[in-house]
C-alpha cells in the first residue's frame, strides 16, 4: 500500500489503492466519480482523459501509487469553467454526441486544444484531436463543434495571439560543404549477429523439402511474404554447426540438449516425436512465458524434419502457432549447414507489441544463441574447445534478450 | 485488462533509485506512456517500478552554451512548448508524438530507453549527435545516442543505471533539418521515418533512417550527396539503403526510401 495523497477535484485524497490499481479505476471505483469512461485500458482510446496538474493525460495508464501530490480533475470539476460551458453548448448544438461514451475524454482534449489553438484551423484541431477516438464517428460535429468555440472566444479577444505550435525549420542559405565524418561505415552486422555466414537474402531450400504437403493443413502458406491477412509471418534463417551431418541430425533429435542450447527454454517431457515445455522469452520490459507441445517429424533419407507446436502465454493470453521446417547440408568437409524456415503466428496482447521486423530480429538472435550454445554443448561432448566468437553490441544486446535470472 | 500486482517506491534522490534499481525485479517507471499499455496488457510484469520522473535532476533543462542538456524525465510537450533555441528540431519532433495527452506525460529520457524502433527520439536524437548521460553504481559514463540504442527494446543500459539527460549540440544558424515519418495515423507508430541534420559551420551532414527492426541507421554517403548540394534520385537512396540496411524487403525498402527523400525536400522548404 502507498500512502500518497492526491488532490482530486480540490478534495485530497489519500491514494490507498494498490500500486496496480490505475488512476481510472480509482476515480470510478474508489471515488465513483464515474463522469470517467474506460475504454481499451491501454491508452490508445482517450476516453478516460483527465486533468494532471493541468494537462490532459490518460487516467487508464497512470498509477495513484505514483501520482503523490499531483493535481487531478474529472470532467465533474467543469461544471463552473466556462470554456467548458462553450463546449458543452457547442456540442450539443452541433450534434458532436450520439451515445456519449466519449464525450467526457473528448470533452478535456478538446478544452486543451481549445486553449492551445492558434486558431479555428480544422486540419489542426483534427491532429490535436486524433488521440480520442469516437465510435458513433461524430467527428465532424466534435471538430465543428470546437472550431465554434475557438472561433467565439478569437471574436470575443479571449483567445491566445495566433502562433504556431510548432515551426518546421526555415532555411537561410543552402550552401554545400564536405562533411567531416565523410567514412563510409561498413553494412551492419545482420540482426542475427552470430549467424556465421552471408545474410545476404538468398533462394531458401525448396518450398516442399517438408516431408508432406504443409498447405493442407492450418497453416502459413509457403509462398507468402513475411505476413498476410491470416496473422501468418515468416522468418528464414540458418547457422553452421561445426560437426558433420551425421553428427549434427542426431543432435537434432536429442530433445534434452536441444532444450539446453534453446534461450529460455525448459522441457517437461518427452517422448520420440513429441516434446512438451515451456519457453520464456523476453524482450525489453515485455516477458512471456509459453508453455505448450509440439510435434516432430523427420525424413532421415532427406535430412529435413518438420516442428509443429503451440504455446500459451496464460499471464497475457497470448498465443502462439509455429511450425519450424528445417534441412541440413554439408558445409565444407566438418560442418553442416542447417536452414530453417519458420512459419508462426501470434495472437493477442504480445501480437499487438510485435511488429513482424521486430519478432524477425528477436528470432534471428534467438537462432543465432541457439547455434552458439549447440556448437557450444558439441564441442564440449568430445573435449574440443567452443568456437570463439568476438564480443559485440548484438552479443551483449543478444545477453538481455533471455530473461535475467539473476541479478546484483 | 488490469496490471499484474506490483510494488512502487518513490526514491529520494539518485543514488537511493540506483539502489532500489538494483533488486530482483525492478524497473525504471518514466512517464509510463509505453510501459502502462505492456503493464495492463501484463506483457510487462515487473515486481517493483521505481518513480524516477519526480527528481529534480532529472527534471530541468540547462543551456550549457554550445548544447542543451535536456533532464530525462523532462516530458515531450515541454520540449513542444519550449522550442529550445538552436534545437529547433527538438520542438517539431516533440510536437508529433503520439497525442498531447501522451506527451504530456511521456518522457525524452523514457523514450530513448524503452527503445521502440518505432520511436522518434531514438531516431531525432542520433541525428543529432546527442550524447546520452548515464548514473549508475560506479558513477556517470556518457555514451553517444547513436550507438545507445542495440537492438529493438535494448540499449546499452544496465538493470541499476539510470539515463539523467541527454546533451543536444546546437545548431548554428545557417544548419538545415528536417524530420519526416509514415503513420497510418496521426500519432501512430510510424511505418518508416527520417532524420536529416545539414549544419555547414560545423560540419556536421547527418542523415539517419528509423523504423527499422533495429535501431535507426546513419546513411553517410546520402548525408555527404546532400551536405554537397547533389540531387538524390530515387535509385539512388534505394540503392544506399539497400547496401546497408540488407534486411529489408521490397515494400520497406521503398517506403523508408521515400521517407528519406521527403525528409530531404523539406529540407530546404521554409514553414
Amino acid at each position: 500500500m502507498s500512502d500518497a495523497a492526491l488532490d482530486v477535484n480540490g478534495r485530497t485524497v489519500a491514494a490507498d489503492a494498490p500500486p496496480r490499481r490505475h488512476l481510472g479505476d480509482w476515480l470510478r471505483e474508489d471515488l465513483r466519480l464515474t463522469g470517467l469512461h474506460l475504454g481499451c485500458e491501454h491508452g490508445v482510446c482517450g476516453a478516460c482523459t483527465v486533468e494532471i496538474d493541468g494537462a490532459p493525460a490518460r487516467a487508464c495508464i497512470a498509477f495513484p501509487a505514483a501520482l503523490a501530490g499531483a493535481r487531478i480533475r474529472t470532467i465533474e470539476a467543469f461544471d463552473d469553467d466556462a470554456v467548458m460551458a462553450s463546449l458543452r453548448r457547442a456540442f450539443s448544438e452541433e450534434h458532436a454526441l450520439q451515445c456519449g461514451f466519449c464525450t467526457p475524454g473528448m470533452l478535456i482534449a478538446a478544452r486543451d486544444a481549445v486553449l492551445r489553438a492558434p486558431g479555428p484551423d480544422e486540419a489542426w484541431i483534427r491532429r490535436e484531436m486524433a488521440g480520442n477516438l469516437c465510435r458513433c464517428t461524430g467527428y465532424v460535429g466534435i471538430v465543428r463543434a470546437i472550431v465554434r468555440v475557438v472561433t467565439e472566444r478569437q471574436e470575443t479577444g479571449l483567445a491566445l495571439p495566433p502562433s504556431p505550435p510548432t515551426a518546421p525549420a526555415t532555411i537561410r542559405v543552402r550552401r554545400s560543404f564536405v562533411p567531416r565524418e565523410a567514412a563510409d561505415p561498413a553494412p551492419p552486422a545482420p540482426a542475427g549477429g552470430a549467424v556465421p555466414r552471408d545474410m545476404a537474402p538468398r533462394d531458401m531450400a525448396p518450398r516442399d523439402m517438408a516431408t508432406r504437403d504443409m498447405a493442407t493443413r492450418d497453416m502459413a502458406p509457403r509462398d507468402m511474404a513475411t505476413s498476410d491477412a491470416t496473422g501468418w509471418s515468416r522468418v528464414e534463417a540458418h547457422f553452421i554447426v561445426a560437426r558433420q551431418p551425421d553428427a549434427t541430425w542426431a543432435a537434432l533429435a536429442d530433445f534434452p540438449l536441444l532444450a539446453r542450447c534453446f534461450p529460455g527454454a525448459t522441457l517437461t517431457g518427452h517422448g520420440a516425436d513429441r516434446v512438451t515445455g515451456e519457453v520464456e522469452v523476453g524482450l525489453g520490459p515485455i516477458r512471456a512465458t509459453f508453455r505448450g507441445a509440439a510435434t516432430v517429424e523427420r525424413d532421415e533419407g532427406l535430412r529435413t524434419g518438420v516442428v509443429s507446436g503451440a504455446g500459451q502465454d496464460g499471464r497475457s493470453a497470448s498465443r502462439t502457432r509455429a511450425e519450424i521446417a528445417y534441412r541440413l547440408t554439408p558445409d565444407g568437409p566438418d560442418g553442416t549447414r542447417v536452414d530453417l524456415d519458420v512459419a508462426y503466428r501470434l495472437t493477442g496482447p504480445l501480437a499487438q507489441f510485435s511488429r513482424a521486423g521486430i519478432v524477425r530480429s528477436l528470432a534471428r538472435a534467438l537462432v543465432a544463441d541457439f547455434a552458439r550454445r549447440l556448437n557450444a554443448e558439441l564441442a564440449g561432448r568430445d573435449g574440443t574447445a567452443p568456437p570463439s566468437r568476438p564480443a559485440s553490441a548484438i552479443r551483449r544486446a543478444l545477453a538481455r534478450l533471455v530473461p535475467r535470472r539473476r541479478r546484483r | 485488462m488490469k496490471a499484474a500486482a506490483f510494488q512502487y517506491e518513490r526514491p529520494g534522490d539518485l543514488p537511493q533509485a540506483i539502489a532500489l534499481l538494483a533488486r530482483e525485479g525492478a524497473k525504471a517507471l518514466g512517464g509510463g506512456q509505453s510501459l502502462g499499455p505492456m503493464l495492463n496488457l501484463r506483457l510487462a510484469r515487473p515486481a517493483l517500478l521505481v518513480g524516477l520522473t519526480h527528481l529534480d535532476p532529472l527534471r530541468s533543462i540547462a543551456d550549457l552554451g554550445h548544447a542543451w542538456r535536456i533532464g530525462a524525465a523532462v516530458t515531450h510537450a515541454r520540449l513542444e512548448d519550449e522550442r529550445l533555441a538552436g534545437a529547433e528540431m527538438l520542438a517539431a519532433v516533440a510536437s508529433d508524438i503520439a497525442y498531447r495527452s501522451i506527451r504530456t506525460r511521456g518522457t525524452i529520457g523514457g523514450s530513448l530507453v524503452h527503445a521502440d524502433p518505432a520511436a522518434d527520439w531514438p531516431l531525432a536524437l542520433a541525428t543529432l549527435d546527442a550524447v546520452v548521460e548515464i548514473e549508475g553504481p560506479s558513477g556517470r559514463r556518457r555514451c553517444p545516442a547513436e550507438t545507445f540504442m542495440q537492438a529493438a527494446f535494448t540499449v546499452d543500459l544496465a538493470a541499476d543505471e539510470i539515463v539523467t539527460a541527454v546533451e543536444v549540440p546546437k545548431t548554428t544558424p545557417d544548419a538545415a533539418w528536417s524530420a519526416f515519418k509514415f503513420c497510418r495515423k496521426q500519432g501512430d507508430f510510424a511505418q518508416a521515418s527520417a532524420a536529416i541534420l545539414l549544419d555547414p559551420d560545423r560540419r556536421a551532414a547527418r542523415v539517419f533512417c528509423g523504423a527499422l527492426d533495429g535501431p535507426p541507421r546513419p546513411l553517410p554517403g546520402i548525408a555527404r550527396r546532400l551536405a554537397e548540394g547533389l540531387a538524390l534520385p530515387g535509385d539512388t537512396v534505394e540503392r544506399e539503403l539497400g547496401r546497408l540496411v540488407p534486411d529489408l524487403d521490397p515494400i520497406a525498402l521503398r517506403m523508408h526510401a521515400a521517407a528519406i527523400r521527403r525528409a530531404a525536400d523539406r529540407l530546404g522548404r521554409s514553414a
